[in-house]
């Protein structure tokens, strides 16, 4: 018998009931259920921007919360199936944040371009990402928690997009929470962070996702 | 793979055999050597049994099987090619203190094995097994009991010894 054989023998007596991992579906909308909560729980805690009714007059700031609710919805997606070996087969979905992001830079360069005159800038400025960072921070443990029970085949990729999940929930309550309408402020402190944290995703993709 | 995952151990012994049949090829293409598609044959089929949680039945069993035998691949030969270019390193810095001729007529094992018996017991073992015998880094660990990483770091902490010695 030889060294195959041999192992075969011993992994097919090692064959227990095994309970299949739930559809990628179904993962994707528990997280992004649980990501909803989370952002609803804090906004309770924290509270609501004041001027939010004004803030929904503006379609720029209706269509930055929906390429935002998009963005977490495609993410949320995309980590559920990446965190199979073969994408549960569904490669150009497992993608779909790719795009979402592309239009999500697009939109706010169309609201800077738009933004005439310029709202005032806040007096604050890093704070805001530290904030978004800090309350990403639950959720980007969760999901690579979670994601390490499973068997990706694209780790850094799988790391991207969880933090891109977790980092979108933060600037989602963020968005929500603070009176800010100075367009310049929200691409720089609120959104040019999430380059950085793409290169941390890969890093720690890298190191976490591995099996 | 449906009744496997329900703990049928004939048919996942049959599933195992057919995925080996089934890769063999694909491995045998994509690698030199016999005993490296056996390594990461067997790499592989640990690695499916570890993810048969994550296939469920409802979708093509090929493509799984294919994606995890592409990824351990891609693994076996990253951790290859880093072998190897840290093998050329040591190599390298060797023949920097060996004389010019010595490395013209043809450097090899038996002309520096005296210095090398003289070595700790551990490092002669191992630099004797990879350059006399021809064995991996990794073969060697398995050989005589010690981790990859640590046959590594001894074999480095060899070459220096050897580097001052020789120097002198």
């Amino acid at each position: 018998m030889n060294n195959i054989e041999q192992l075969v023998a011993t992994l097919s007596k090692d064959a227990a009931t095994v309970k299949p991992a739930p559809h990628p579906y179904g993962l994707g909308l528990k997280w992004l259920g649980l990501a909803l909560a989370y952002l609803a729980i804090s906004l309770a805690v924290f509270g609501m921007r004041p001027d939010l009714a004004r803030a929904l007059q503006n379609p720029w700031f209706v269509a930055e919360l929906a390429a935002l609710f998009g963005m977490l919805v495609t993410t949320a997606l995309s980590a559920a199936l990446l965190a199979f070996p073969d994408l549960y087969q569904k490669r150009r979905l497992a993608m779909a944040p790719a795009g979402m992001f592309v239009q999500f830079v697009l939109l706010m360069a169309f609201s800077w371009h738009a933004d005439v005159p310029p709202a005032p800038l806040p007096a604050h400025s890093f704070e805001c990402s530290l904030s978004i960072l800090l309350f990403s921070l639950l959720p980007a443990v969760a999901i690579f928690q979670i994601l390490r029970r499973y068997a990706g085949t694209h780790p850094q990729l799988s790391g991207i997009v969880a933090v891109l999940f977790a980092f979108t929930t933060g600037a989602f309550w963020l968005r929500l929470h603070e009176s800010n309408d100075s367009i310049i402020h929200v691409i720089e402190w609120h959104y040019l962070p999430m380059l950085a944290v793409i290169l941390v995703g890969y890093w720690s993709g890298k190191k976490m996702l591995k099996w | 793979m449906q009744q496997a995952l329900n703990g049928d151990t004939q048919a996942y012994a049959t599933l195992l055999s057919e995925t080996t049949r089934l890769l063999r090829p694909f491995l045998a293409r994509r690698l030199y050597a016999g005993n490296e598609v056996d390594d990461v044959l067997q790499e592989v089929l640990i690695s499916i049994h570890k993810a048969r949680h994550t296939y469920d039945g409802t979708r093509p069993y090929k493509p799984w099987a294919y994606a995890i035998a592409k990824f351990r691949l891609q693994d076996h030969l990253r951790s290859h090619y880093a072998d190897q270019l840290r093998d050329a390193q040591d190599i390298a810095e060797l023949e920097n203190f060996l004389p010019e001729d010595v490395t013209e007529s043809g450097f090899n094992y038996e002309s520096i094995s005296t210095e090398v018996e003289k070595l700790p017991e551990k490092q002669a073992t191992i630099l004797r097994l990879m350059h006399q015998e021809g064995y991996t880094a990794k073969e060697v660990a398995e050989k005589i009991g010690m981790n990859e990483s640590a046959v590594k770091v001894a074999a480095h902490r060899a070459y220096k010894v050897l580097r001052r010695r020789l120097e002198r």
